[in-house]
């Protein structure tokens, strides 16, 4: 019976397995819905603000703000990273990592010098590993990341945009489309690209000018924007893991009726060979 | 007096406000401001200060420190990056 009591412990172990990935599937799923509400609660902000935008800004103005200016060459660009802290997500870092790299490639090929920053662990891990110096690293946003993190994070950049030091900054997340799409994303900061304009246009009292709301609310929108990539991010990357777990799960059970079936034939066979050796031996006696 | 404002207040983490109001008394970049029905399409940036709003369920009021005012057909829009209520 050592075969029967080797298949008991396996058993027993995946069903552990089992146990752990379920509750980390159960764990994800009600973050992910947390987290998917603060994508929709971040929604109205971004729509209202992306729209007062896009009524101010005309071309005529927009020579005038340092976030606008669109730079002649791309010298020196910075790239911001978003990754998770930890890890059984499935391939949801992996992606965000290849996206990134993606996208630095090509930048370089275009002749600029890149500069990487990165939130998260998994994505300084992997470029560690690459060897490739990171110019800042961040692991302490956490699953509900505020509109104080995203000024932290971009707030150095924008400045050093403003005064020529980049040529453009770039953000690398995962888009919260559904729960079940989440594609790796590249999306431009600064220069701001102003959002087109929709419905009607109308005259509004301003107060005090165009110039000076669009100049207090420029920096507002830039923030939002990495605000909103931290959220979708977070949603992201609980959706990936309950996901991943899902998927373990489905596997850890599959597994159990697999080892179950084989260890209750061999049960079966034993309990018959020693029937067999019983009537055999009773048969010997006679 | 005709007709009621449609009142939201817009953080980036949250809408905090959302309902029918009588009346809006807001902190203006220059000064404080009150905007009642029918009022004309205005834009305008807010400083610090405290917000109130004339609800139907009483008067509600923010603690807002920067952002902006839209006013568009009775609609009034607060959008602010830091919004709290004030009990």
């Amino acid at each position: 019976m050592a075969k029967g009591r080797e298949l008991k412990g396996r058993i027993k172990s995946v069903e552990n397995t089992r146990k752990i990935t379920r509750t980390m599937e159960m764990v994800a799923a009600s973050k992910m819905k947390r987290a998917t509400d603060r994508v929709a609660a971040a929604r109205p902000y971004a729509l209202a603000l992306g729209e007062v935008l896009a009524r101010l800004v005309r071309p005529e103005i927009a020579e005038k703000f340092p976030l606008l200016r669109q730079p002649a060459s791309k010298r020196k660009v910075a790239l911001l990273l978003l990754t998770a802290n930890r890890g059984l997500c499935g391939a949801f870092n992996t992606n965000l990592i290849r996206e990134a790299r993606a996208r630095i490639a090509e930048l370089e090929a275009q002749g600029a010098e890149v500069e990487v920053h990165i939130v998260g662990k998994k994505g300084i891990a992997f470029f560690k590993y690459l060897g490739r110096s990171i110019s800042s690293e961040r692991i302490d946003i956490g699953d509900r990341p505020s509109a104080a993190d995203a000024a932290s994070l971009i707030d150095a950049l924008t400045d050093r945009f403003a005064k020529g030091e980049l040529d453009g900054v770039h953000i690398t997340y995962a888009k919260f489309q559904s729960a079940l799409s989440t594609p790796p994303t590249t999306e431009q900061v600064v220069p701001v690209v102003p959002p087109a304009t929709q419905g009607t246009p109308r005259d509004f009292l301003l107060a005090p000018d165009a110039e000076t709301i669009v100049e207090s609310l420029l920096p507002a929108y830039v923030r939002n924007m990495v605000y909103r990539a931290l959220v979708e991010t977070v949603a992201g990357e609980q959706s990936a893991r309950r996901t991943a777990m899902k998927n373990a799960t489905d596997n850890a059970s599959d597994m159990i009726t697999l080892l179950r079936r084989t260890y209750n034939s061999a049960r079966q066979a034993q309990i018959t060979q020693e029937i067999a050796e019983i009537v055999g031996g009773a048969a010997a006696l006679e | 007096m005709a007709g009621t404002l449609q009142v939201s207040v817009i953080s980036p983490e949250q809408v905090l406000f959302e309902g029918p109001a009588s009346a809006v008394t807001a902190p203006g970049f220059d000064g404080e401001m009150g905007i009642l029905p029918m009022h004309a399409p205005l834009m305008t940036l807010l400083g610090n200060g405290t917000l109130r709003i004339e609800s139907t369920g009483g008067m509600k009021q923010f603690r807002v420190s920067g952002g902006f005012l839209q006013v568009v057909d009775d609609t009034v829009r607060v959008v602010t990056e830091e919004a709290s209520a004030v009990a």
